[in-house]
């Protein structure tokens, strides 16, 4: 009898407090998105959704508790740079693209270092500006996109390094209707390819379009 | 992208502010370069005098400021000559004077006729001057270009009228923008009866150098001899304040050059610190970002340094039409000053970026990209 596969994401009574223990961001919170799932994670602002998005990115480490990753227990990982670079795909809601650098060069920009040729980079980088609409911008700026472009941008760029689970903070948050379908329609495309897909939004809409929701407030999960 | 790229992109996105960094970084570098070439060609020139007419060894006055300060009498030149290990000497007067406002500082040697053969004198044109003839001179051959003399020709100096019997060659700047005359002709217009500036003396075949001048030096306690140009300053203290005040302009160019690479980096450093924060939410470990800062640092330093190498190249070649430096200054190109350019290009970058880089480094991630 084969062992279950492990949860693509889990936390364990994970506790995140700042300024000495005054703000006590996440009280105790325990999730678990299963492999192949699209979770929507919501909630009013500043109930820690993000907060608890950035310890499964592994930028941020909890006060108590553990959180997993595919498996790994991330206190126990010694190099986080690289469980970033491998493992993670980041979308945040303002993009932070490089302005000074093209939409190619923003997603080849996260490959660096990554064992790709410079064949291999600028192929891949070219693939998927195609796979989110923008093989004729790869030339462009950010500053010369449109909000969605920008954010289709930022997820394939996310996506360069072929992360095992892709951790989006309210991606569509600044973005018009049409905007929103479009990015939506390409995250969920993307559930294939990927382990997990974990979305922050306080926005139902998009929370509709994952298989699961889990709502926030004050730090836990109701 | 290559990282090359990357870094390009970043110094080149930044225009203004990456040029007006290099261009301190330039500022510093023309100095260094300019003084360096300067005070080494200003170095060759005092030194050649050292080693005119294939001598061994000069000797001088110890302790003078300027080796044209120099006094010995001819009793000491006799003493000299007296020493078993002493082939030849050639005592030598050098007299100073100012032909015009183009020409401030000419030289006139004094010397006998039949010993300009010893000091390495080939009179090209003409003949030498005669002992017994107090108006005869014989010019080096740039001096008699640059002023338009030739054989035959009347030439004063100061209230001292001369006839050009001959044109001379040393091969050296120094002497080659000289002139000649009877060695007891230029003691009486110099008012200095029986002085000589210089001695140079050449040894007897197999004799020891050295222990010939330990015995001289020991002879004669208030004079110096001088083999080698590490030890001119014994005999020349201007050459030691020139390398000393090039020191202190490197030093400072360093400083300038550091300070600008510096304060351009922590700029780009705080205004990108969101950036940072990006680059290593997708991957990037601190040495990678603390690498891409300090290459900007170096990248910016190496630009400004190719600008200055080039500004201090067009420096030189606008120094050589200074009155104050004719027939002193003889620009001689170095490898080692332009090796000391870069060398100080990487001090400014390594000086100037390491900090910026370390606190790049350094930022937390997610503190990174929460920054406004």
């Amino acid at each position: 009898m084969s062992r279950p596969a492990p949860p693509a994401i889990e936390t364990v009574d994970v506790v995140k407090t700042f300024d000495g223990g005054i703000i006590r961001a996440l009280d105790g919170v325990s999730l678990r998105v299963e492999a192949g799932e699209f979770v929507a994670l919501t909630g009013p602002s500043g109930c820690g959704k993000s907060t608890l998005l950035h310890l499964i990115a592994g930028l941020d480490s909890p006060t108590s508790g553990a959180v997993w990753v595919d498996g790994q227990e991330l206190g126990r990982i010694r190099d986080m740079d690289a469980f970033r670079r491998r493992e993670v795909g980041l979308v945040f809601q303002l993009h932070n693209l490089l302005p000074h650098l093209t939409a190619l060069q923003n997603i080849e920009v996260a490959m660096l270092g990554n064992g790709f040729s410079h064949k291999e980079q600028r192929q891949r980088a070219q693939e998927l500006l195609e796979a989110v609409g923008l093989g004729a911008k790869a030339k462009t700026e950010p500053t010369r996109l449109s909000g969605g472009e920008r954010q289709r941008l930022a997820i394939a760029r996310a996506l360069a390094n072929r992360p095992r689970v892709l951790l989006a903070d309210e991606p569509t948050g600044n973005l018009d209707s049409e905007s929103v379908d479009r990015v939506l329609k390409l995250i969920s495309g993307l559930r294939d390819s990927l382990l997990a897909v974990l979305l922050v939004t306080h926005d139902a809409h998009v929370a509709s379009m994952a298989d699961r929701v889990v709502r926030m407030r004050d730090g836990r999960v109701e | 992208m290559s990282f090359a790229e990357l870094i390009w992109r970043n110094i080149t996105s930044r225009s203004v502010r990456s040029l007006l960094t290099a261009a301190a970084v330039a500022i510093g570098i023309t100095t260094v370069v300019a003084l360096g070439v300067l005070t080494h060609s200003l170095k060759v020139t005092a030194t050649s005098v050292l080693k005119t007419g294939s001598a061994d060894f000069t000797v001088a006055q110890e302790g003078v400021s300027d080796v044209l300060y120099s006094a010995m009498d001819e009793e000491e030149v006799s003493r000299i000559a007296s020493d078993p290990g002493v082939d030849k000497v050639v005592g030598v007067l050098i007299g100073v004077a100012q032909l015009d406002k183009d020409h401030p500082f000419f030289l006139r040697l004094g010397l006998p006729p039949g010993q300009l053969a010893d000091f390495g004198v080939d009179v090209v044109d003409g003949r030498p001057y005669s002992a017994d003839a107090p108006d005869e001179i014989i010019l080096g051959y740039r001096a008699a270009r640059d002023l338009g003399k030739k054989v035959g020709d009347d030439f004063t100096v100061e209230n001292d009228s001369y006839r050009v019997v001959g044109i001379f060659r040393t091969g050296q700047v120094f002497g080659d923008s000289a002139s000649m005359l009877s060695l007891s002709q230029l003691q009486a217009e110099e008012r200095k009866p029986g002085d000589v500036t210089l001695a140079f003396v050449r040894v007897k075949e197999g004799q020891d150098v050295d222990a010939v001048r330990k015995r001289i030096e020991q002879a004669n306690p208030e004079l110096a001899t001088v083999r080698t140009e590490s030890e001119f300053g014994r005999v020349d203290r201007n050459l030691e304040l020139i390398k000393a005040a090039n020191t202190g302009a490197t030093i400072l160019a360093l400083v300038i050059g550091a300070v600008g690479v510096s304060n351009t980096m922590m700029m780009s450093v705080f205004e990108r610190t969101r950036e940072f924060g990006v680059l290593r939410a997708v991957g990037w470990s601190r040495l990678r970002v603390l690498f891409m800062v300090l290459n900007e640092g170096f990248l910016l330093s190496f630009i400004g340094a190719a600008a200055g190498c080039l500004a201090g190249y067009l420096v030189v070649q606008a120094l050589q039409d200074v009155p104050a430096l004719r027939g002193v200054f003889n620009p001689t190109w170095e490898a080692g000053v332009f090796g000391r350019a870069l060398a100080l290009a990487f001090g400014m970058a390594l000086v100037g970026a390491l900090y910026p880089a370390v606190r790049a480094a350094r930022l937390a991630p997610i503190a990174a990209l929460r920054h406004e």
